[in-house]
C-alpha cells in the first residue's frame, strides 16, 4: 500500500502504470488530494481485528 | 386529472381493477404532465409515450375480458435509466451508452410488466450511478421540485426517480442504491424509498456500479406503494447468483398500521448527533410520535462506522473501475468530470485494501445484527442535511463547514456495506425542504421495515405534501 508520505506525482504515475493506466500529470494532480486523504483512512483498516475473518468477496446474506 | 396524478399506486390499481378509471386515462394524464413539466424538471432521459399508450390500451382490453393480470395492472411506473429495457435505449445517464439498446428487459422490469405495470420511460441519474448529488452533464441536471426559484439538487444517484415521483410525473419508480442512491433522493425530494436486503431483488440486467454493494428497489410516495412494488419485484432469479431462495412474503399484508410494542433502536451516536439541528429536531419529533403510539424506543450505537467511508471507497472504487476500465483507457473524455475522477482513483486501491474492506464488512454486519437482536428496527436520519443548492460544494452542519457529497452519503452507505434493508420516509420540512429518516431492519425482514414506515405514514402527513411545480 502507498503510505501518505509517498504520494507524489512520480509515485502516482508509476502506480497508475503498474495498474495499466496512463493518466496525464494534470489528471494525477487532480486526484492527489483525495488520494492522500483516502490512503490515510485506508491505513486504519490495517489496525482492525479482521485478520482471521473471511472477506465478504462473494457476499450473500443467506 | 389531478386525482389521477396524485393517486397512490395502490389507489390506481384499485380504480383500474374496478373499472372506475381506464389505464389509458391514467397513462395519458401522466404523459401530459411529463410533456408540460419535464423540460424544466429533467426527470426523464427517454419518454416511452407510444409504447406506454399501446400497453395501456392492451391493459384496458385485457380487463374487459378477464381479471387484472397482476397487482399493478395498468399502473404506470418509470425506470432509472440503468435498468435494461428491450428495444429502448439504456444510457446509465452516460454519453458512452447514449445509443445502447438492450435486447432484453432486466429481470425486475420483466416482473413488473408481468404484474401489469406500464413503463412511462427511463429516468435521469448521476452518470453511471457514481454520485449522490444526482448531477448529469449529458442530459441536464434533474431539478428538485421543492427548490422553488432556487435550483436545488434532488440527490442521487436515482435523481430522476426522486423528481418524477415527487412532482407527479410517475406514481412510482425503480431506483438503485450503492451508497444511498434510492434513499438520498427519496429524502431530499420528500418521497419514500426502500433499499431491500442484498439478495432480495435481482440485479440481472441492471448496469452495475459495484457488484457487491448494488441494490435495486422501489421509490414511491408511500410505504404501501413500495410494498406493492417490492412484492412484484422480489425473489430468487437464476440470472443473478446473489439472489436468495428465501420465499417472498406478502409485504402488503404486513402493513397493519400498528406500532404498539414495536422495538425501535434510535441511532443517536454517529447519526442523530452529527445531523443539522433542524434535521435532528424533525427526527426526534417523529420518534416521539411513534413512542406516543406505543413504540418502545431506546438508543443504540453501531461499531466501526468511522472506517466505513474508506472501506466503501476501496470496494466501490475497485469494482467500478473493473467494470469501466476499457472506457477509462479509451473514452475518458466522454465521462463527466467528477465521475471519471472517481473512477481513476480506483486504480490506486490495492488488493490488500480491497480484502481488508470486505473483511470489515463482516464486522459491521455483525454489529448491525447485534443491535437488531433485541429490536425490530433501527431508526436514523437518512441524511444530515436537506437538499443543497446546485453547485454548493460545502454545507454547514451545526455551524461547521462540511463537504456536501460526504455528508449526503454518510448515513446511508453503512447499510449498503452491511446489506440490511432500509426505508427512507419523509419526517418533516425545514425551510420548505423535506427531511427524511430511515428505518433499518433485519436481513430479509422488509415486511417489518415497511410496516414501521407505513405505520408512521398513517400517523403523519409529511408524505402527502406536494411541491408547487405547475
Amino acid at each position: 500500500m502507498l503510505a501518505a508520505m509517498d504520494i507524489d506525482l512520480v509515485g502516482l504515475r508509476a502506480a497508475a502504470h503498474v495498474a495499466g493506466f496512463a493518466f496525464t500529470d494534470a489528471e494525477l494532480e487532480a486526484l492527489r488530494p483525495g488520494l492522500e486523504r483516502a490512503f490515510e483512512q485506508l491505513a486504519r483498516l490495517e489496525q482492525l481485528p479482521v485478520a482471521a475473518i473471511d472477506p465478504a468477496i462473494q457476499y450473500r446474506m443467506l | 386529472m389531478a386525482d389521477l396524478i396524485w393517486a397512490s399506486m395502490t389507489e390506481l390499481a384499485r380504480m383500474i381493477a374496478t373499472k372506475e378509471v381506464s389505464p389509458v386515462e391514467v397513462v395519458r394524464a401522466h404523459l401530459g404532465r411529463i410533456a408540460a413539466l419535464d423540460d424544466r424538471l429533467r426527470a426523464y432521459i427517454t419518454v416511452c409515450d407510444e409504447s406506454a399508450l399501446e400497453a395501456a390500451r392492451a391493459a384496458e382490453t385485457a380487463l374487459a375480458s378477464a381479471v387484472p393480470a397482476g397487482a399493478l395492472h395498468g399502473v404506470p411506473i418509470a425506470l432509472k435509466d440503468l435498468f435494461e429495457t428491450a428495444g429502448v435505449r439504456t444510457t446509465a445517464g452516460s454519453k458512452i451508452l447514449g445509443e445502447a439498446v438492450p435486447s432484453a428487459d432486466a429481470t425486475v422490469v420483466t416482473r413488473l410488466r408481468a404484474a401489469g405495470a406500464i413503463v412511462l420511460g427511463k429516468l435521469n441519474m448521476h452518470e453511471f450511478a457514481y454520485g449522490p448529488e444526482g448531477l448529469n452533464d449529458h442530459y441536464g441536471h434533474a431539478r428538485n421540485p421543492w427548490g422553488g426559484v432556487e435550483a436545488r439538487i434532488p440527490g442521487g444517484s436515482s435523481s430522476g426517480s426522486g423528481v418524477a415521483v415527487a412532482a407527479g410525473l410517475a406514481p412510482g419508480a425503480l431506483g438503485s442504491d450503492t451508497g444511498g442512491s434510492i434513499r438520498i433522493p427519496a429524502a431530499l425530494c420528500g418521497i419514500t424509498g426502500l433499499k431491500p436486503t442484498y439478495g432480495r431483488v435481482s440485479r440481472a440486467g441492471v448496469l452495475p456500479l459495484s457488484w457487491s454493494m448494488d441494490h435495486a428497489g422501489p421509490m414511491a410516495r408511500t410505504a404501501a406503494d413500495c410494498a406493492l412494488m417490492l412484492g412484484a419485484m422480489a425473489g430468487y432469479d437464476p440470472a443473478d447468483a446473489t439472489t436468495s431462495v428465501l420465499p417472498v412474503p406478502s409485504y402488503v399484508a404486513a402493513l397493519n398500521g400498528d406500532v404498539k410494542g414495536l422495538r425501535i433502536g434510535l441511532l443517536r451516536s454517529f447519526f442523530l448527533e452529527s445531523s443539522a439541528p433542524e434535521v435532528r429536531a424533525a427526527v426526534e419529533a417523529a420518534v416521539k410520535l411513534l413512542a406516543d403510539q406505543g413504540a418502545v424506543v431506546d438508543e443504540v450505537s453501531l461499531p466501526h462506522l468511522a472506517d466505513v467511508p474508506a472501506a466503501t471507497m476501496a470496494i466501490i472504487g475497485s469494482e467500478a473501475l473493473a467494470y469501466h476500465a476499457a472506457w477509462v483507457r479509451e473514452r475518458s473524455a466522454d465521462y463527466q468530470r467528477d465521475v471519471v475522477e472517481r473512477l481513476r482513483a480506483g486504480a490506486f486501491i490495492t488488493g490488500v485494501q480491497y480484502v481488508r474492506a470486505q473483511q470489515l464488512r463482516v464486522l459491521v454486519r455483525r454489529g448491525v445484527d447485534e443491535a437488531l437482536t433485541r429490536r425490530d428496527v433501527l431508526l436514523a436520519p437518512t441524511a444530515p442535511i436537506t437538499a443543497p443548492r446546485l453547485g454548493e460544494r460545502e454545507v454547514s452542519i451545526g455551524g461547521v463547514a462540511t463537504d456536501a457529497r460526504s455528508a449526503l452519503i454518510r448515513f446511508t452507505r453503512p447499510f449498503n456495506f452491511s446489506g440490511h434493508p432500509a426505508c427512507s420516509v419523509p419526517c418533516g420540512f425545514v425551510s420548505g425542504l423535506p427531511v427524511g429518516m430511515q428505518f433499518v431492519g433485519r436481513p430479509f425482514d422488509e415486511a417489518t421495515v415497511l410496516r414501521a414506515a407505513d405505520a408512521f405514514q398513517r400517523l403523519s402527513d409529511w408524505h402527502t405534501r406536494r411541491p408547487v411545480v405547475d
